[in-house]
């Protein structure tokens, strides 16, 4: 395999472990594997990568006095574990086989159309998680259901957020907003006895879970600046959601 | 709890009048089933949680199932500890040490990567009634009481994010010890 196909697929496998929500130190040394088992540790032959969670800088060094370099600009990130612990399993089979560029393409290409769980399952999933932290912080059973519909509206409101793109911030903002305000016209109704286990469950579903762990794991190997970050991001999470809630609270417990 | 409950048991079997042993047996019952659901059912909604959330991160089920496991574990031991007088935040620490300790030494057997366990089971210890407070309390402007949950929030995710480090650290150290060659870190 020479240089530049081997930049071609390292910058793709790269890019994509970021998109589905790998650590750093993890896209890193995959891509150092993988060329050091292409033989390009060693006689002149070269890899450096610098990757952050929103870009990817890779320069390959083919010893001929021509490094080539690719930078991928990493817009937006994703969670999907299974598609991370597949691409690992291929990793793995490079590193063991050294395969030719089209066979690993085709690989990723598989890997790329994977789908485990359909829409309407995750959709419940979200009523699920909602409902059953609702009961797990204190809640009754009619908090319960509250927060299970109100995390069915989370979804639908983040997948029809996420066409627009906007900033992360204002789409915590809106589905927080959202929530509070549901859950306290609720409890003005009489359904509920308060509104804030309701609320609490809800707005577990959009606990960033990946992005803290992420964050706590490159602290812990080193990437002082992807750690840096992710933990930026989780605080703008953290923020956009507690703003959301608290315009919510303040607005509809004095209107109604 | 558990040395209440040998004590429990140990009078009561000591006990010659049968009478008195099946209502002490009664009661140790009635106090058991307080137990169940005390401990319980925290778990229960923790496990199930878990999976609803391993779905969301797009993981396969019998990893989710693994991983909840360890979340109803490490919410075992949280409550074991925090139940029983300690600190919220202590509690939180060695809860994620629990977790974190599981999932490394599973993801390593099983050869996937170790966040996908590590981020089912540390769900259930994110501080959500205590970040809701804080914000509660700003909202009323009682900027005592807010400093006060803010303090408290922040040593509980400092508490959790501990225990992962010293956990991860040590394990990282073990692992780079029997890597074959050391990458350029």
């Amino acid at each position: 395999m020479n240089s530049n196909d081997l930049l071609a697929v390292v910058t793709s496998i790269g890019s994509m472990l970021i998109e589905y929500g790998a650590e750093i130190y993890r896209v890193e040394e995959t891509i150092y594997r993988i060329a050091e088992s292409y033989g390009y540790s060693s006689g002149g032959k070269s890899v450096e990568v610098f990757a952050i969670p929103a870009s990817l800088i890779i320069t390959v060094d083919g010893g001929n006095g021509f490094p080539l370099t690719r930078t991928k600009r990493i817009l937006s990130r994703g969670t999907n574990l299974d598609r991370v612990d597949k691409i690992n399993n291929l990793s793995r089979f490079i590193c063991a086989e050294k395969p030719e560029k089209n066979e690993i393409l085709n690989n990723i290409e598989k890997i790329k159309q994977r789908h485990i769980y359909s829409y309407p399952v995750q959709v419940i999933s979200y009523a699920v998680v909602g409902a059953t932290f609702a009961l797990f912080f204190g809640g009754n059973y009619r908090d319960a259901l509250v927060a299970g519909v109100i995390a069915v509206f989370i979804r639908f409101v983040e997948t029809l957020v996420a066409k627009i793109r906007p900033s992360i911030f204002f789409q915590c903002v809106l589905c927080s907003l959202m929530t509070a305000s549901i859950a306290v016209i609720v409890s003005r109704l009489g359904f509920t006895d308060g509104f804030d286990k309701v609320i609490i469950g809800a707005s577990m579903t959009m606990v960033p879970g990946v992005i803290l762990t992420n964050c706590m794991r490159d602290f812990i190997a080193g990437d002082f600046l992807a750690g840096l970050y992710t933990l930026t991001e989780a605080l703008i999470v953290a923020v956009g959601m507690a703003v959301g809630a608290a315009i919510g609270i303040a607005v509809f417990t004095k209107m109604f | 709890m558990i040395r209440n409950l040998l004590f429990d048991w140990g009078d009561t079997l000591m006990t010659v009048n049968y009478k008195v042993q099946l209502s002490r047996i009664y009661e140790r019952t009635v106090i058991k089933m307080q137990y169940i659901t005390e401990y319980g059912l925290p778990c229960l909604y923790s496990f199930i949680a878990s999976i609803a959330f391993g779905i969301q991160f797009n993981i396969k089920l019998r990893h989710i199932v693994a991983a909840g496991a360890g979340g109803v574990v490490c919410q075992f031991v949280y409550m074991l500890i925090a139940l029983n007088g300690a600190s919220e935040a202590l509690a939180c620490f060695f809860g994620a040490v629990t977790i974190s300790l599981y999932s490394e030494i599973l993801a390593r057997r099983l050869r996937v990567p170790v966040n996908m366990y590590l981020v089912i089971g540390i769900i259930p210890l994110v501080p959500g009634s205590y970040i809701y407070n804080t914000m509660i309390v700003l909202v009323n402007g009682d900027i005592d009481a807010f400093l006060r949950q803010f303090t408290d929030t922040m040593a509980i995710a400092g508490a959790i994010a501990m225990g992962v480090f010293a956990v991860s650290s040590v394990i990282r150290l073990l692992n780079l010890k029997n890597k074959r060659k050391s990458y350029t870190r």
